[in-house]
């Protein structure tokens, strides 16, 4: 066990001097030399080093449970050469540009599988960078050629003589050279010698999520702090028109009821008393625009039209040579519609936040679980009015999240804010879970159909994959649309179908229009356009009258790593052996260049359309994996929340009010329900390219797959509830 | 005034009859591991122990547990080394680990009962709590390896 037990912050350093480095996102920028009387919190670098030998790296993400607070300072302290026991690791909570990651044009952003991938370069450059300065300085006080000098864990050697200097000690040489060595290729360790990437070395924050004491905004407590309830308006951008609170401030212990410009709050001296209170609140809101008192089926419908409609706006996401007219040339045509609901994040910590407003009203700390520093800052300047520099922001390791943390505007920041400052007191603000549920920001309902042709021989010849959808980048993040617009990623990834060779393919994005809350979700776009294209790829196959497998084998010929994947899951899966009451279902999907093979073994009670997941195989690549243990963790658990989703996981809405509420009706996936797992994950020699969600995007298809095999019936609508099962079983 | 044991600790404090256990222990008590998910009894975030018996404490009102012994994570052991807590570090369960309190009491109250449970039985009696991060097979790994050094 390591001394870093947990995710710590900035704070005093105990003794001494330290050696601090600066990066920004092409390497190391600086480097300085703190004073005997420094703070931590005066040096701003990603790597401290104390003369007792402690280094300090800075975690530019944030944690929600997918393990980056261990990976991405691994991976530095592996090319500085640290002793990862004399690690600690420091959140940054701050919106410091220097540190963004790369891929989201530093915006300081965690999302979209992109905490390792985004990061990889800059944070081995800067920590070469590190190695090659120690190294330099411990050679100039040893008067040697800095050839002659190596490092290993902690310590600079000289190796002629077997002179030997901790790290802390380098720190503390009197003459340091502060300027920044040249960037080379070179410094970087070989991938054979890494002793770090790649070994399974136990998550820091482990410990403290297995004892009961890691903290979570939920859990803050400040002093004189009072609790929020808020009763949220069922409709976007609608406020109260009446209120009745007579019987909510009768409740022992609420002190006031306040309205917010979307809801209406309690406030109280427990939140117990501020939940019951809530619920006495007899609120009229106003009216919303017609398009958000949509029912869910009647947008479904809606969205199957828009297909058709050359009034709809549309965006090609990816097009090869000429679809159209491959497939009009082909022999046969085959097309099917898919169909996906709305689908809701769940993560099992509500929305929570406190804020503790100064009494200027123009400046705040504030306590919260988020998946982006740059947008939780924005949102409380935007609130106070006022500037970053006014904003202490503590960004809280997060109960789950899947991508629920990620808008411009965090309306529950934004309120615990509004409340801090209308009262004078920090104040705590808990979604129940109904608040959370009913104010949930969605996966997009979509309506796909693809098109595509067989030649007589029975291969694949032209493809179309049309997505109706509403752009979720243009609703959760309106800033970012005016750059990417039309192309979102959220609503189309997984569409491009990058790894089979396709060479007349056409993947089009028809935008249609918004008509609920919504935020990425873990997959993004490829949770339903992976089942749609890999479902439509095992209904081509029957149609050619070929295996599954070997049909998707002929589209691999440019893919050996591809290949080797679907070969694997076929030995795991013993993908041609018999089975008396199951049967298999293949699905080819992953995320991004991640690439995943899985098979799904599906069973039936065919009396009431239940169908559960007994096995599932996967074989997955993702370049290289930086700790393969708790990646192993991620892609199981991103397995189950594919299972769970494609089974059981169903928002609609009446009138445009969300109709579940809670647990009891948007069901996730238990304990006895969880398949046996099998995972084959490559150890590669590219660079990585992304873990978190290369679980997810397969296992729809390979269920519904898997039950054609079984029944010879198709399920296009996900999920694959009782209800639709039974209509599939009697069609 | 409300009297509870929490921990082998006796505590005094005002609150209404119907508070929710749950939030005597986080607000009134500061025991925050146990934890706020659903308010249903849905999820198991919030099973502490009521005598032994793993409870769903956002369904608990303290009037209801005057006199009987709860014991919380905090409680579980003073330092981590409940076997069941080794475990989960040893397999490396817990994600982002907001159910992981819940869990292992869970877990804790099937091995008082049952030392030598099968895959079936942890996957059944585990069926009352929630994991989003899906490390379910986990933690049936965990609660394996604990049942082997109790």
């Amino acid at each position: 066990m390591t001394a870093h037990m947990h995710l710590t912050r900035r704070g005093f350093l105990a003794t001494g001097a330290a050696l601090s480095f600066v990066i920004g996102a092409s390497g190391l920028a600086s480097i300085s030399r703190a004073a005997t009387t420094a703070t931590q919190a005066d040096i701003t670098g990603w790597v401290t080093i104390t003369t007792e030998g402690e280094v300090h790296i800075l975690f530019p993400s944030t944690e929600m449970g997918q393990g980056s607070s261990t990976a991405l300072p691994l991976i530095l302290a592996e090319e500085m050469d640290a002793d990862w026991d004399r690690v600690t690791v420091e959140q940054l909570d701050t919106d410091d540009r220097s540190f963004g990651n790369p891929l989201f044009g530093n915006v300081l952003y965690t999302a979209g599988s992109t905490g390792v991938s985004g990061y990889f370069d800059t944070l081995r450059q800067a920590g070469a960078q590190v190695r090659a300065v120690l190294i330099r300085e411990a050679a100039k006080a040893w008067d040697v050629p800095a050839a002659e000098v190596s490092t290993l864990a902690g310590t600079v050697r000289h190796d002629p003589t077997g002179r030997v200097l901790s790290y802390g000690g380098v720190a503390a040489l009197p003459d340091l050279d502060v300027t920044v060595p040249e960037r080379s290729q070179a410094d970087l360790k070989r991938p054979e010698d890494y002793r770090l990437i790649g070994q399974d070395h136990p998550r820091i924050d482990i410990p403290a999520k297995s004892t009961g004491t890691e903290t979570y905004a939920i859990d803050i407590t400040v002093p004189g702090m009072v609790f929020a309830a808020v009763a949220c308006t069922p409709f976007d951008g609608v406020g109260p028109e009446r209120i009745d609170d007579a019987a909510a401030r009768t409740v022992l212990g609420v002190r006031d009821v306040i309205v917010l410009p979307e809801g209406v709050a309690v406030i109280a001296d427990h939140i117990e008393a501020a939940f019951r209170a809530k619920e006495t609140l007899d609120v009229t809101w106003g009216t919303p625009d017609p398009w958000w008192t949509m029912d869910s089926d009647a947008t479904l419908d809606a969205y199957a039209a828009a297909l058709d409609d050359p009034g709809i706006d549309r965006a090609t996401w990816r097009e090869n040579g000429d679809a159209a007219t491959s497939i009009a040339a082909a022999d046969r045509t085959v097309t099917a519609e898919y169909r996906s609901d709305y689908a809701y994040h769940a993560q099992i910590e509500p929305m929570a936040a406190v804020a503790s407003v100064d009494a200027d009203g123009l400046g705040a700390e504030a306590w919260v679980g988020t998946q982006t520093q740059s947008w939780s800052t924005r949102t409380m300047t935007e609130t106070l009015g006022t500037t970053p520099d006014r904003v202490r922001l503590n960004v809280m390791t997060m109960g789950g999240s899947f991508g629920r943390r990620t808008a411009l505007d965090q309306e529950y920041l934004r309120d615990a804010l509004l409340l801090s400052k209308t009262v004078g007191l920090p104040v705590k603000l808990v979604w129940t879970r109904e608040d959370d549920v009913q104010n949930g920001a969605f996966r997009p309902a979509a309506v796909q159909r693809l098109r595509a042709g067989l030649t007589a021989e029975g291969t694949l010849q032209g493809w179309e994959h049309r997505v109706a959808a509403p752009s979720v980048i243009s609703y959760f993040n309106p800033l970012r649309w005016s750059q990417v617009a039309p192309n979102d990623i959220i609503s189309m990834r997984g569409s491009e179908s990058p790894f089979y060779d396709l060479p007349d393919m056409h993947a089009e994005h028809v935008i249609t229009p918004t008509h609920a809350r919504l935020a990425p979700w873990r997959g993004i776009g490829a949770s339903y356009t992976s089942f749609a294209a890999e479902a439509f790829m095992d209904e081509l196959a029957a149609e050619a009258g070929r295996d599954p497998l070997d049909f998707r084998m002929d589209l691999l010929q440019h893919n050996p790593r591809g290949v080797a994947l679907l070969r694997r899951v076929s030995e795991m899966s013993d993908w041609d052996g018999a089975r008396p009451d199951t049967a298999l279902g293949l699905s080819f999907a992953g995320y991004g260049s991640s690439m995943a093979a899985g098979v799904a073994e599906v069973a039936l009670d065919r009396d009431r359309g239940i169908i559960t997941v007994p096995r599932f195989w996967a074989a997955v690549d993702a370049g290289l994996v930086v700790a393969p243990d708790n990646a192993r963790n991620q892609i199981e658990g991103g397995i189950v929340f594919g299972v769970s989703s494609s089974l059981k996981e169903r928002i609609t809405m009446t009138g445009g009010r969300v109709d579940q509420s809670n647990y009891y009706d948007y069901e996730i996936l238990r304990a006895h329900e969880v398949p046996e797992i099998t995972l084959d994950l490559a150890q590669g020699t590219t660079p990585p390219t992304g873990i978190g969600e290369a679980g997810t995007p397969m296992v729809a298809a390979a269920i519904a797959n898997g039950f054609h095999a079984l029944t010879g019936k198709r399920l296009r609508h996900l999920p694959f509830t009782p209800d639709r099962v039974l209509e599939a079983l009697e069609n | 005034m409300i009297r509870l044991s929490v921990n082998q600790t006796e505590i005094e404090f005002a609150a209404a009859p119907d508070t929710p256990l749950l939030w005597a222990l986080r607000d009134h008590m500061g025991l925050t591991g146990t934890k706020f998910g659903c308010g249903a009894g849905q999820c198991g975030a919030c099973t502490v122990h009521v005598d032994g018996i793993a409870t769903f404490s956002c369904l608990t009102p303290v009037s209801a547990v005057e006199g009987a012994e709860v014991t919380t994570i905090e409680g579980l052991s003073e330092d981590g080394s409940h076997p069941l807590q080794q475990a989960w570090i040893a397999e490396q369960v817990p994600q982002c680990g907001y159910c992981q309190s819940g869990q292992i009491m869970k877990a804790a109250e099937l091995l008082d009962f049952n030392p030598n449970p099968t895959r079936d039985d942890i996957a059944d009696h585990m069926s009352t709590n929630l994991c989003r991060c899906g490390t379910y097979t986990r933690i049936f790994n965990a609660v394996e390896r604990a049942a082997k050094e109790v």
